[in-house]
């Protein structure tokens, strides 16, 4: 039924669905605006206060203290303590005990992305995906809380916001992503904090956009807007449509939920497809770009999305913004045309800057998706090359995997798997490995399969944290 | 190291894998031989560090024995064993990547789960295990050779769904004593059998 609607707008739409897209893409001016507004937003500076974490706050003159006598090998710094940092620091001093890892993270908890879509549909609460770093503390990573905003690729130094300054002697960003709100005329960041929640930082913006779920009328429409590749997560707006209608089915069932997307394909999409109709009938609508789906301007105060053909009105509006590498990336030079950042994908270090290592969604890192498990896997290989450098070795041959699940109904989950190998300083897919969950998987496979994505999380999570 | 592998594999493991020993490419993979730390280190996202599962559906591999480590994920990588996702997994190891894992994870420390247990229910799995199971994992479980893994401190939901798939499967479940046992298991008494098992540390 859904692929009915959508064969309609498709014939419907002329030609001009397509050049809308690209300058979407492409569209530079914009870089400049959500910049500015993320270096204020990093302005805000985290108090010693907020950050009792693990055996205490070890400050910047503690730690050089420390490297009196002795000394340790080396010291290794990490930015971010996401699915790609936390691993990176911790794998580091497994390999390593004599290298003094040191993790810079601005938040004292991490919430994790992954399953922040089970929020929504109540499934489970923001508390259940929120970590703190103790467990990386008693393992020996120095855990320092504040926010980088500036790096020295030169002095090998990096410099907090309030104005500390960190050695290192090599450097290891996990940034994550920054949303590129200029992206679609209208938006901006503080919509999103009031009013249009993005919700792919999970988080405050996780738990409004529950709320606004819990306050719109039976047969309200949500919007979903799906960005254009690359993004975070690829198969989470789908995912999240489908925990969505996980809770209209029981509470307003006569709800209508519209994805509305700037491509024409997406990840999983034909297991998604299926499960949404089996579950939740023709309750989730999905707009492909060439349908009129690609979202160019929005009117915060009507809730109406235009799209190059036609606009669409919404008494919910979940936009996911345009991603790039993360601003501290950016502005560091990192980040090449794409806006993503080029490394040596054996070693994952910069190819524009020597001694800086990125992992994760900032990185462009092959066939490899911007996914939690695939920010685990780099972790470990980058940690192996840093080791090896600090060694006087050559960096080791690599192995690579990603797996996401996605849970589309309680007893229904599927997945995507993929083993990855070097080839010509390339990650590129195995080939005969790796693939979906079979079209015709029995009733049995699809309930395992989402056990074993809630086995996951917490596996990843323990190897994360623990 | 390498060839080390291979002498200790040609005494214990398959003539197959002996022969993949005999032919290995280190340089097939355009970075040389990758390391077993390396290799194995892709498990834990979904197995724990070091294979110790925090749970629940995802079982603790870490210390499991190794020529059963390497028969059941070759199985795996040939298709001979059910599963939802190791299948595509191991198909992106060669045989040889696939017997450093297992050595890699045999040599790990095993964990077992650290939460309470139901005592009845145990005690009842206790005596359904004495019944039919001890022959071949003997010690509560604790025993483990190439064709039956340890059980003891395992994740009872884990063993629970591979018993439920096993008797789905019949006789043609691997091994085929085991499957003999667990065709007479009803709901009820692989539940209690899995408890049992995780309560034995």
């Amino acid at each position: 039924m859904t692929s009915r609607t959508i064969a309609t707008k498709t014939a419907a739409i002329p030609a001009i669905a397509q050049p809308p897209i690209e300058r979407s893409e492409g569209s530079e001016p914009s870089g400049s605006i959500s910049r500015r507004r993320l270096l204020t937003a990093s302005g805000a500076l985290l108090t010693a206060a907020t950050l009792g974490i693990g055996g205490g706050l070890i400050t910047p003159s503690r730690v050089r203290a420390q490297s009196s006598g002795a000394g340790p090998k080396a010291r290794v710094v990490v930015v971010g303590g996401g699915y790609g940092g936390a691993i990176a620091a911790k794998y580091l001093k497994l390999a390593e005990p004599d290298i003094r890892v040191t993790l810079i993270e601005r938040n004292p908890r991490y919430v994790s992305c992954p399953l922040s879509n089970e929020v929504l549909s109540g499934e489970r609460d923001l508390d259940s995906l929120t970590f703190d770093y103790r467990g990386l503390s008693r393992r020996g990573v120095a855990i320092m809380g504040d926010e980088i905003v500036a790096i020295d690729p030169d002095a090998h130094q990096i410099r907090g916001a309030g104005g500390a300054r960190y050695n290192y002697d090599k450097l290891i960003l996990s940034p994550g992503v920054s949303l590129d709100f200029a992206a679609i005329e209208g938006m901006s960041a503080e919509l999103a904090d009031t009013q249009i929640p993005h919700a792919w930082k999970a988080g405050p913006q996780t738990a409004l956009l529950r709320k606004q779920m819990q306050a719109m009328p039976d047969g309200g429409v949500v919007a979903i807007v799906a960005p254009p590749n690359p993004f975070r997560c690829p198969p989470g707006p789908y995912e999240r449509a489908a925990q969505m209608a996980m809770y209209f089915k029981h509470h307003k069932p006569k709800s209508k939920i519209l994805i509305l997307d700037a491509k024409d394909a997406f990840s999983k999409q034909g297991l998604f497809q299926a499960g949404w109709r089996e579950h939740y009938g023709d309750m989730i609508e999905w707009v492909s770009a060439a349908g009129g789906g690609a979202i160019e301007a929005i009117d915060a105060k009507s809730r109406t999305l235009s799209g190059a053909v036609e606009d669409f009105e919404a008494d919910v509006i979940n936009l996911i913004p345009h991603q790039r590498a993360a601003q501290l990336a950016v502005d560091a030079g990192l980040t090449d045309d794409s806006g993503w950042c080029p490394v040596n994908q054996q070693t994952f270090e910069s190819l524009l800057a020597a001694d800086i290592h990125i992992i994760g969604d900032a990185a462009i890192a092959g066939a490899m998706p911007k996914s939690g498990y695939a920010a685990n896997s780099q972790g470990k290989v980058c940690a192996a090359a840093v080791a090896a450098a600090i060694n006087g070795e050559a960096p080791p041959a690599t192995s690579y995997v990603n797996t996401c699940y996605s849970i589309l109904a309680h007893n229904h989950g599927i997945s995507v798997a993929g083993v990855y190998e070097l080839k010509d300083g390339n990650i590129v897919s195995v080939p005969g490995a790796g693939g979906l969950s079979p079209a015709d998987a029995d009733a049995r496979t699809r309930a395992m399969e989402a056990e074993y994505a809630i086995g996951w999380f917490r596996n990843i999570t323990s190897d994360m944290f623990t | 190291m390498f060839a080390a592998r291979c002498r200790s594999s040609i005494r214990l493991l398959s003539p197959a894998l002996f022969l993949a020993c005999l032919l290995a490419v280190p340089a097939a993979w355009g970075g040389g031989v990758r390391s077993a730390d390396m290799l194995a280190h892709t498990c834990a996202g979904c197995h724990g560090t070091g294979g110790a599962s925090a749970g629940a559906a995802m079982p603790t591999i870490g210390g499991m024995e190794k020529i059963y480590l390497v028969n059941v994920l070759m199985d795996y990588k040939k298709g001979l064993r059910s599963s939802t996702i190791m299948g595509r997994i191991m198909r992106g190891y060669s045989e040889q990547e696939i017997a450093a894992i297992a050595s890699w994870l045999a040599d790990r420390p095993w964990v077992s789960t650290d939460r309470p247990v139901d005592g009845s229910l145990a005690h009842r799995g206790e005596l359904i295990h004495q019944e039919f199971c001890e022959t071949c994992h003997g010690d509560g479980g604790r025993g483990q050779d190439s064709k039956s893994p340890r059980l003891a401190g395992q994740w009872a939901p884990y063993i629970r769904y591979t018993l439920e798939s096993c008797r789905a499967k019949g006789l043609s479940c691997k091994t085929r004593q085991g499957a003999e046992r667990v065709l007479d298991l009803d709901d009820a008494d692989i539940d209690a059998l899995a408890h049992y098992y995780e309560s034995q540390k």
